[in-house]
């Protein structure tokens, strides 16, 4: 135990990063089971409305900043070293800083709960100057903000270390065009999360100035500006999106070459692809903004088009990898193309809102909703667990069962889709996000019922997985060092890999070291 | 999608059908070639994988086609946003602001009409006729969002915020805030009814105590 606490290993940091993950991911999900048995039927009284207010600022919270961001880094962590041939990240006792920064920041967000006036409940987002409203009662708010500047703290943190890392540590042979797309994707991330980060860290810090010392920055009356805390906070939170999804571009790139037994299709443009959209995902943040009325819209359109462009490439790509090779519909497969199946509604749907003509009737209703979790949940969220199946072996040293796997894949998949396809019709039919209550009109109370049929789905799926994962304690089937057949560098030395990674320094003289 | 009840609004649904056309297209041709990949090459006995890894003719190609396909929906959303964003001027001027949980409607000849959450108050719009509504919040930011118009527009505290729009057929839409505003942002709805012009005039005329 204090073995753990003290640790500076990258690998039993990162494995420590998984697991708060998935604890975090399993309060997200109760969270989500409130928000959709209190919408099952119209005028529903099963939570009142403060109450339901936290419970949708929570789930998003969590989802955003304390799953799907931290498991890309935990992930990273893990695996970097092993993918570039390092014995350790370059700065080991920043890096547990950093683990122990984004539990403590993740547990402040909560303590909200235990305050009179309970948790934030003005949406992740918090906009000003809803946020400074009940300064002398709404602790949860200030909470937040103080546990958000926590984890992003965190991230810069962890962001500087990896690159540090990848750019000094590689193993002998192992060049910047050698190193495994993941390891690439999280070089994208970490630059972005560098740029983006700051304004989020600026934005909070103003409004707990506001809240407490009455600056004002966002208040019209003593001429501070409410658009202000919306350019601050997206400036951020666009590229946020981006952080929680080229991790994944990058877990999904290794699963797809592995299981069709080909090198990456496109590598170089995978490469580039990358850093395009991590560029022009900083050109975007007020496709946020377009009915405010107080940005120019179509500058902010057409940048935003132009992301689906390198996005286009990597899917082509993954097809290409695909193309003519020799498929093997293994767990880790599985929820990779259920990533592609997915992540593709979201980006349509993501093309379509960057209109602004369709966004004056999608923005802030349910459209919106169906869209961010087509790519962050659909996508994210199925490349994760792709993950799982697919490094477990490597954490650990045995190995996931794959009868079950496929049952954990078919019930998240079908219950992914009875939950959020549904969402998109709301959403056109006028239901608005963030209401605890809606009215029994049109196809709106169907569409709920279907929604929430599906989410339970989902949460077989996730109560299988734990099973699934507590049964292979048990068991202990050994797995081998490479049982997947895998070509990066992590599957050349031992499951688990031994303190330091590598008894010999492993030899590199392609991008397929474990060919 | 909802009937649109307004010029804008119809223009606005051009926009959903091309997109979602296009959108279509694209997602079956993707499908498509996934679902070729997953049957045709599937790991059977015997089977080995082609080892390529580039081709160059072909990554030029699908970088080149999506980038005209954004050329062109950004064109077609450029052509449709302007006449919607354009503001007019027109004779007919209704300040429109939001609170905490409600609505206030102020109309040209200072009827003026306010709601609660528990009672949504009534915005009466006259048909086949411009309308110009000011938008202003009192408090925090909500949002002006009729569903039937295909349309919102924010009203953030501290800037007035301007539309135009020409309703084309009668009828009661329920509307509501779409920006969360707080406790009871659920219950902030109005209702949009656009009437004759006769009976808007009856209307102001009345000084909001006639309800048409």
């Amino acid at each position: 135990m204090i073995e753990w606490l003290t640790t500076t290993d990258h690998k039993k940091i990162g494995i420590m990063y998984v697991v708060f993950v998935l604890a975090f991911f399993v309060i997200a999900g109760v969270l989500a089971g409130l928000i959709r048995a209190q919408l099952a039927v119209p005028n529903n009284t099963l939570l009142g409305a403060h109450a339901y207010n936290q419970v949708f600022t929570l789930h998003g919270t969590a989802m955003i900043f304390l799953v799907i961001a931290p498991f890309g880094f935990g992930l990273a962590n893990f695996l970097v070293p092993l993918q570039i041939g390092a014995p350790d990240v370059a700065f080991p006792r920043l890096n547990a800083a950093g683990l122990w920064l984004f539990v403590l920041g993740g547990l402040t967000v909560f303590a909200g709960l235990a305050t009179y006036g309970g948790a934030a409940a003005t949406g992740w987002t918090a906009y000003a100057p809803l946020n400074e409203y009940f300064v002398g009662t709404g602790a949860g708010q200030d909470l937040f903000f103080i546990g958000l500047l926590m984890t992003s703290i965190s991230t810069i943190l962890t962001s500087i270390n990896l690159l540090v890392t990848v750019f000094l540590l590689r193993a002998p042979g192992m060049t910047m065009w050698r190193i495994p797309i993941f390891t690439w994707e999280i070089v994208a991330t970490s630059l972005l999360v560098l740029m983006a980060f700051p304004s989020l860290a600026a934005a909070f810090a103003m409004a707990l100035i506001d809240r407490h010392m009455g600056a004002h920055f966002f208040d019209p009356a003593f001429g501070g500006n409410p658009v202000l805390y919306q350019h601050l906070f997206w400036f951020f939170g666009h590229p946020e999106v981006y952080v929680l999804i080229l991790p994944y571009f990058g877990m999904i790139t290794e699963i797809i070459a592995t299981f069709s037994r080909k090198p990456v299709f496109g590598y170089v443009g995978m490469v580039i692809s990358a850093f395009a959209i991590a560029g022009l995902s900083l050109g975007v943040w007020a496709h946020h903004m377009f009915t405010t009325g107080a940005v120019s819209n179509p500058f902010f359109s057409a940048v935003s088009f132009l992301i689906a462009v390198p996005t286009g490439v990597k899917f082509v790509n993954w097809i290409g990898t695909m193309w003519k090779g020799a498929i093997s519909l293994t767990v880790p497969m599985l929820f990779a193309v259920g990533f592609l199946l997915n992540f593709l509604i979201g980006g349509i749907t993501g093309v379509m809102i960057a209109s602004p003509p369709i966004d004056y009737q999608a923005h802030d209703s349910y459209f919106i909703v169906q869209h961010f979790h087509y790519t962050i949940g659909g996508g994210s969220l199925f490349a994760l667990f792709g993950a799982l199946y697919f490094w477990f072996p490597k954490m650990f040293g045995f190995r996931l069962d794959e009868r079950l796997g496929r049952w954990v894949f078919a019930l998240l998949f079908l219950g992914f889709n009875a939950t959020f396809i549904p969402m998109g019709f709301m959403g056109m039919e006028g239901m608005a996000r963030r209401v605890y209550t809606y009215p029994a009109v049109g196809h709106l109370p169907m569409l709920n019922a279907i929604a929430t049929l599906g989410s339970a789905l989902m949460a077989l799926g996730a109560i299988l997985f734990f099973v699934e994962v507590l049964l292979a304690v048990r068991r202990r089937i050994p797995a081998g060092d490479n049982p997947w057949g895998a070509y990066t560098l992590e599957w050349m030395t031992s499951s688990p890999p031994p303190e330091f990674n590598f008894e010999t320094l492993p030899a590199v003289r392609s991008r397929r070291p474990a060919l | 999608m909802t009937d649109p009840a307004s010029l804008q609004g119809v223009a606005m649904r051009t926009d959903w059908y091309i997109f979602i056309a296009a959108g279509v297209a694209v997602g079956i041709f993707v499908y498509v070639c996934i679902g070729w990949c997953l049957i045709a090459y599937r790991d059977r006995s015997g089977r080995v994988a082609e080892q390529f890894e580039n081709n160059k003719p072909l990554e030029i190609l699908y970088l080149v086609i999506p980038l005209l396909m954004v050329f062109a929906l950004f064109g077609v959303t450029y052509a449709i946003e302007m006449p919607i964003d354009r503001v007019t001027g027109p004779p007919n001027r209704i300040a429109v602001t939001a609170f905490r949980w409600s609505w206030r409607f102020e109309y040209p000849n200072g009827t003026s009409t306010a709601g609660t959450p528990t009672k949504p108050p009534t915005l009466y719009l006259p048909v086949g006729r411009s309308t110009q509504i000011e938008l202003r919040s009192d408090d925090v930011t909500h949002s002006f969002w009729v569903p039937a118009f295909l349309f919102k527009r924010d009203a953030i505290p501290g800037m007035i915020n301007v539309f135009d729009v020409t309703p084309n057929r009668t009828g009661r839409f329920v509307s509501r805030c779409a920006q969360f505003c707080g406790l009871d942002h659920a219950l902030m709805s109005f209702v949009v009814e656009v009437v004759p012009q006769s009976t808007y005039a009856r209307y102001l005329a009345g000084n909001g105590t006639v309800t048409p």
